[in-house]
């Protein structure tokens, strides 16, 4: 790690005035000025920006601390659903009485994350925040296209952890599966800038595709603070699905998640569905054939097996992730019907 | 070893650290296994560095250094925590509690006695911070179940192969603690 | 008993306990202690008595050696290769040198010596800093300017064998084997970047398969697995001008010892090895290594201790690893299940290193009179492999028990049946029996006989491993005249227990509790200990404990003789008294007789004899053979979820034998271990090197993934008593059998499951979808 500061901010626009960079311009600083810029990054729980840090992959000059910073560790009622500090830990998201009750699936794919050493410490904005974890972008030997480099080494490479959609020209997947979950709900965020200027806009619209940019997974900008995560209220007849699959059950990361949301009139018809797929392509992937399929169904063993066909239309395998297609089609298949038991 | 039970004053300062870019040491206190210490540290030490260094609480493991294997777990306010994920400075106020803080003088916590009566360590490398995990199941879950303890462990490793006796001791103390 | 002067001739229980017992007779050195009786006569040997130091472990007391400070340490960091294969051109420390908190900086790929200038794997040591602080040093890592010269590499072990391929070594540079045989034979011939091939034979295979009714033939390939111990290979070096001590995580003091005074001209009595505890090594940790060799010489420049310690990018990069194989295996047998012939040919990597066999499995495991194995290394440019659990022989059996199934599958027969016929060895064939029992082998279906898309599946497999034993071991027993016994050797406890297992070999001579005696152990200043790797550190330190004992014991019978007017032959010694055989009322405690002595200490040093009746051969001139192997038999029941690729294994049954097990729960916690490394070898682990730069993408513990507790399975563990008289405990070793049959026992089962063979490790998501047929092809 190289040397740094840390400053506590005391209020969102003390924090946001601070942070001259997000992580990821902060990561595409020429290495000149790496340690000596004025390169102030927010830091929340910590657990990515340490990793990252200590890869040696960024040298700010200043963390940016929002541990003190009051009210962003809140879950609160509001009128049309919950909103949620990013401060929150994912250990206490997924505790809290307010989401197991409503929103089950949703602390499913929160307790399925990391290990409850990180939960405790991670926070729901860092999670969201947090940078891909391709193996060649977390090396600091590959100046890989994401981080300024000229070249993506996964496509021609080891890239059996890789994107399976909108894989050209980088193949990172997007690491969170609380986003997977989250965008199904049709979760929005609130991010306050140094000029008290407040943005609100879908989760799934904060996440930067490749083709806005390569080296950013999300939309925060410098001198920008996300302020709060809100959970919509579902009405009554939504139901909720998350299923994550490790190579392995203890701490790892997903081969591939997916979340389901359908919402059910009282005939049993599927009036909405939301399907996205986590661990497939640099931003949770919508896949809209499959919610096609299922919206005005009534949904069977038949229709989820159509629908888990359809949610691999447009996929791109790379040399090594072909087995991933079979993996999500299952996945998308148990998570329809999950869902509605 | 310093006595733990005066506040003290550590400096961890090196050579080279007089750099005009360097960012200056900050004075922080550390609240750990009851005691309180007055530290001056780098920003950038992590908790596990300043148990390990200054402190020389050299319990506390640290092996993949990342968040990975657990091995470096202390409490945090009574909760697990990776202390090679923490920067001292973020510490604050909150209470660290390591593996020396967890017996009650010379009689061991009933996970520590279970580790040892069901050979739940090999190397004992990685057995600070599972027992600290196994410990802290117990204080939230007092009659966890084996797929409780699997969960409060599943971010630990043993290159070992421990689990099956780190589980068993775990229940095994958890009836202890009942009686 | 019939004596002479040097040797008398005993009668020792012989056989496997639950089978029955017999005796036999063996003639022994006549001052080591009298036959052993089986552990159901013992008051403390067979039991399970917890580990001295457990107190110290579980309330972080104890001193690993990346816990150890000394006043004025300097920490060192290593300036690694960014570079597969390159040349140093120019190497400048200058500016480090110039760092204030650098004391002592040393090059290790210097271009002033061209021998030293050619940089072989990425990770490869260029130079070394040692200063005040790791962030001083790691500071002056960044001051030190090199200009390379990239050279072509090979990072693939099929690449390398292309005649076209780079070369990674001349025979200036590559390593030469050993006549040993280990890690691989001397003197074998090296063309590109194949050395080999080691030639075993017996018989003639050619007329075997043309006298077989039946012949299996397939290709299996492993990858390289890395040790992950958790403590990282750590040293603290101190050398001063009145001798060298040395701290270090290694599994052998003594031979780290030797190694030193060799390397640095010293004598052996002014270089000290000390080892508390120790955080794994599973063979990674048997040699001083390189970077033991730079702190000490750091701190014989800088004149202050160093402490070196290798963060986990560099464990995984440069700390050995377990070699990547490729295997041939061709089997001919009769209609009857008699085997006419086995070939094997096989081509490993060790990286820039040697010691990449398969093992002696296919050729010593079952009776077949044609055998023939050619065996190759085969260099590419990646960290050198060293020695890890059951060398050879894991990747080995991933072949040969696969084969073995497919042939009982073709001649129609069980594969229990079919090594009933054709595997001679007695203790196996009572662990088959054991063991199928346990796992209610019965229940086997026919191959992918479920219809669902979880398929299960029940398998079993062999191991084979040499009963090692460390002649140049010895331990003292030292009685104090207030009672008090210590047991000294400087064998390490590197987990497995050896502590706990020399305190109980010793109370049981005595009459005493196991925690009343002390165990000074991991100081080359007290007697030399074996090594722990071999499986050997019981077999070779607990005899000599229970002679010394003996012998200790013996001195001190006679003061009590005196006391209890009666002769020696007539005292025994139980539950901490000293009585008259004959008469029990007649009794001295054994503080009360110690109290006696005429000196504050009386003591008693004794060494590993050989085994009695001999060995099978020595290895060296240090070790040895013994006569009988080790075995084991593991079974595994699994599930395989078709949809998603996911093998789990739901219970293993582990049928091991070690001779007299000395401690049931200890050597349960072994056999856990090496079952679950199994596991975690079979299902996850890989080390995986990008084709493009030759650089390790997942040198951490996070990448690379480890079995973890919710991927452990039901373990039953069943260790037979196997008593030989072979030695004065008659205990061997258990750590790495209880490795080498469980991933072919998953494979078998998985294969059992699916009705598809798994040829290629790690059996992945992707490879168990590919396998089905449900994705194109792993590429």
């Amino acid at each position: 790690m190289n040397r740094f500061a840390l400053a506590g901010a005391k209020t969102i626009a003390e924090a946001a005035t601070a942070a001259s960079a997000t992580v990821a311009t902060a990561m595409t600083t020429p290495p000149e000025r790496m340690g000596y810029a004025d390169l102030s990054v927010v830091k929340a729980g910590g657990i990515d920006l340490l990793d990252l840090l200590k890869e040696g992959l960024l040298a700010p000059s200043k963390l940016v601390n929002l541990r003190d910073v009051p009210g962003l560790d809140a879950v609160a009622e509001e009128a049309d659903g919950l909103r949620v500090g990013p401060m929150v830990t994912l250990a206490s998201l997924a505790a809290h009485p307010l989401l197991q009750e409503r929103y089950p699936a949703l602390v499913d794919a929160v307790a399925g994350s990391a290990s409850p050493q990180i939960r405790n410490v991670a926070t729901l904005g860092g999670n969201l925040l947090q940078r891909p974890r391709c193996w060649y972008f977390r090396s600091h030997a590959f100046h890989c296209l994401r981080k300024g480099g000229g070249h993506c080494f996964a496509i021609q490479g080891e890239n059996q952890y890789h994107a399976i959609f909108n894989n050209m020209p980088c193949a990172i997947v997007h690491p969170s599966t609380t986003a997977t979950a989250l965008v199904a709900l049709g979760a929005t965020v609130e991010l306050k800038n140094a000029a008290g200027v407040t943005r609100r806009l879908m989760l799934e619209d904060f996440f930067v595709p490749l083709e806005r940019d390569l080296q950013r997974e999300n939309d925060l900008a410098p001198q920008e603070i996300l302020t709060a995560i809100r959970l919509p209220n579902l009405p009554p007849g939504a139901r909720m699905a998350h299923i994550k699959q490790g190579e392995k059950d203890s701490f790892d990361w997903p081969l591939a998640d997916v979340a389901v949301l359908l919402d059910l009139d009282p005939g049993g018809n599927c009036t909405r569905a939301s399907v996205f797929l986590g661990a497939a392509a640099p931003v949770p992937h919508r896949a809209r054939a499959a919610e096609a399929v299922l919206t005005g169904r009534r949904i069977d063993e038949g229709v989820a097996v159509q629908a888990a066909r359809a949610a691999l239309q447009g996929a791109t395998p790379l040399s090594k992730n072909g087995y991933k297609l079979l993996l999500f089609e299952t996945l998308v298949h148990r998570a329809v019907l999950k869902a509605i038991v | 070893m310093f006595s733990p039970t005066s506040a003290m004053t550590v400096e961890t300062q090196h050579p080279g650290d007089d750099a005009p870019a360097n960012p200056p040491l900050v004075t922080i206190e550390l609240h750990v296994n009851s005691a309180v210490w007055t530290l001056c540290v780098e920003p950038r030490m992590t908790l596990a560095e300043a148990l390990r260094g200054p402190l020389q609480l050299t319990g506390t493991k640290i092996a993949c250094n990342r968040g990975a294997c657990s091995a470096c777990t202390v409490w945090l306010d009574g909760v697990p925590i990776c202390s090679c994920m923490m920067l001292a400075t973020d510490v604050g106020t909150r209470s660290v509690t390591t593996i020396e803080g967890l017996a009650s003088g010379e009689k061991l916590h009933p996970v520590q006695q279970a580790f040892i009566d069901h050979d739940a360590l090999q190397c004992g490398f990685c057995a600070p911070g599972m027992i600290m995990s196994c410990a802290a199941l117990l204080e939230r879950s007092p009659q966890p179940s084996a797929d409780d303890v699997r969960a409060a462990i599943s971010g630990h490793y043993c290159r070992c192969g421990t689990y099956p006796h780190v589980i068993a001791a775990t229940l095994d103390a958890a009836k202890m603690r009942r009686a | 008993m019939a004596t002479n002067n040097s040797i008398r001739t005993e009668t020792f229980p012989s056989g496997i306990a639950s089978v029955g017992l017999d005796t036999v007779e063996r003639q022994i050195p006549a001052d080591e202690p009298p036959p052993l009786a089986p552990n159901g006569e013992l008051s403390v040997i067979g039991k399970s008595f917890p580990r001295p130091n457990g107190r110290a472990k579980v309330t972080g007391a104890v001193r690993f050696t990346v816990d150890i400070k000394l006043p004025g340490m300097l920490h060192t960091r290593v300036l690694r290769s960014p570079w597969p294969h390159a040349v140093v051109r120019t190497i400048d420390t200058l500016a480090a040198a110039n760092h204030p908190g650098v004391r002592a900086i040393l090059t290790i790929a210097d271009p002033a010596k061209p021998q030293t200038a050619t940089l072989h794997y990425i990770g490869e040591p260029i130079a070394a800093v040692a200063a005040d602080s790791i962030a001083a040093a790691e500071e002056a890592l960044h001051l030190i300017r090199v200009e390379y010269q990239a050279l072509p590499f090979v990072a693939d072990i099929d690449k390398a064998r292309d005649p076209a391929a780079p070369l990674v070594h001349d025979d200036t540079t590559a390593p030469a084997g050993h006549p040993s045989g280990f890690p691989a034979a001397a003197g074998l011939p090296l063309n590109g970047n194949v050395r080999g091939p080691a030639i075993s034979r017996r018989g003639n295979v050619s007329r075997g398969f043309a006298e077989a009714d039946a012949i299996v033939e397939a290709e299996y390939s492993t990858h390289v697995q890395t040790h992950c111990c958790l403590e990282p290979h750590a040293i603290v070096a101190d050398w001063r001008p009145d001798g060298l001590t040395v701290y270090m995580s290694t599994q052998f003091t003594a031979g780290v010892r030797d190694e030193i005074a060799a390397a640095f001209g010293l004598p052996l009595n002014r270089v000290r090895v000390i080892v508390d505890a120790m955080g794994g090594g599973f063979g990674s940790k048997s040699q001083l290594g390189n970077y033991g060799r730079f702190a000490i010489e750091l701190s014989r420049q800088a004149k202050a201790p160093v402490q070196l310690f290798l963060e986990r990018e560099e464990e995984q990069m440069d700390a050995g690893n377990r070699p990547g194989t490729w295997q041939r295996l061709r089997i001919g047998a009769k209609h009857d299940g008699s085997l006419t012939a086995i070939s094997l040919v096989s081509y490993g990597t060790a990286g820039v290193g040697l010691g990449a066999g398969v093992g002696n499995n296919a050729e010593a495991l079952y009776s077949c009179p044609n055998f023939e194995g050619a065996q190759h290394d085969v260099f590419i440019n990646a960290g050198p492999g060293c020695a890890m659990r059951g060398p050879g022989n894991t990747p080995g059996a991933f072949g040969l028990e696969q084969t073995i199934d497919e042939l009982a599958e073709k001649l129609g027969t069980d594969p229990l049946r079919l090594r009933d016929r054709i595997d001679p060895c007695p203790v196996r064939r009572e662990e088959r029996r054991i063991g199928a029992e346990r796992i209610g082998w019965h229940r086997r279906h026919a191959p992918g006989a479920n219809s669902g898309p979880v398929k299960r599946g029940l398998g079993m497999a062999q191991s084979l491993w040499g009963a090692n034993v460390q002649t140049n071991a010895a331990c003292e027993v030292r009685i104090m005249r207030d009672g008090s016994v210590e047991v000294l050797s400087s064998v390490q406890d590197i987990g497995t227990g050896i502590a706990t297992v020399l305190a109980q070999t010793v109370a049981e001579v005595l009459g005493l509790r196991p925690d009343e005696i002390t165990v000074r152990i991991g100081d080359t200043e007290f007697p030399p200990g074996g090594p722990s790797y071999g499986s050997r550190t019981t077999a070779s330190t607990t005899p000599p404990a229970r002679t010394a004992a003996w012998r200790v014991q013996q001195q001190l019978l006679r003061e009590a003789a005196l006391m209890l007017n009666a002769s020696v032959n007539e005292l025994i010694a139980v539950e901490g008294k000293i009585l008259v055989g004959s008469d029990r009322s007649r009794f001295l405690t054994f503080r009360d007789a110690a109290a006696r002595l005429r000196t504050d200490r009386i003591a008693a040093v004794a060494s590993r004899s050989d085994d009695y009746g001999g060995f099978r051969r020595r290895a060296g001139e240090d070790a040895a053979l013994a006569q009988q192997d080790l075995g084991g038999v593991q079974f595994a029941e699994i599930s395989v979820d078709t949809e998603i690729g996911i093998i789990r294994v739901e219970r293993v049954v582990a049928v091991q034998d070690c001779g007299r097990p000395m401690n049931p729960r200890q050597i349960e916690s072994q056999v856990q271990g090496g079952v679950l490394m199994g596991i975690s070898y079979a299902l996850l682990e890989e080390r995986i090197i990008d084709q493009a730069t030759g650089r390790m993408v997942n040198p951490n513990l996070e990448q690379y993934k480890l079995v973890g507790p919710r991927e452990t399975p039901e373990i039953d563990v069943i260790v037979l008593e196997n008593y030989q008289g072979r030695s004065a405990t008659d205990a061997y070793g258990i750590a790495e059998p209880a490795n080498i049959a469980t991933a072919p026992a998953v494979a078998n089962a998985v294969y059992n499951a699916l009705g598809v063979r798994l040829r290629s490790l790690p059996m992945t998501p992707a490879a168990v979808l590919a396998a089905v047929g449900k994705v194109p092809q792993r590429s």
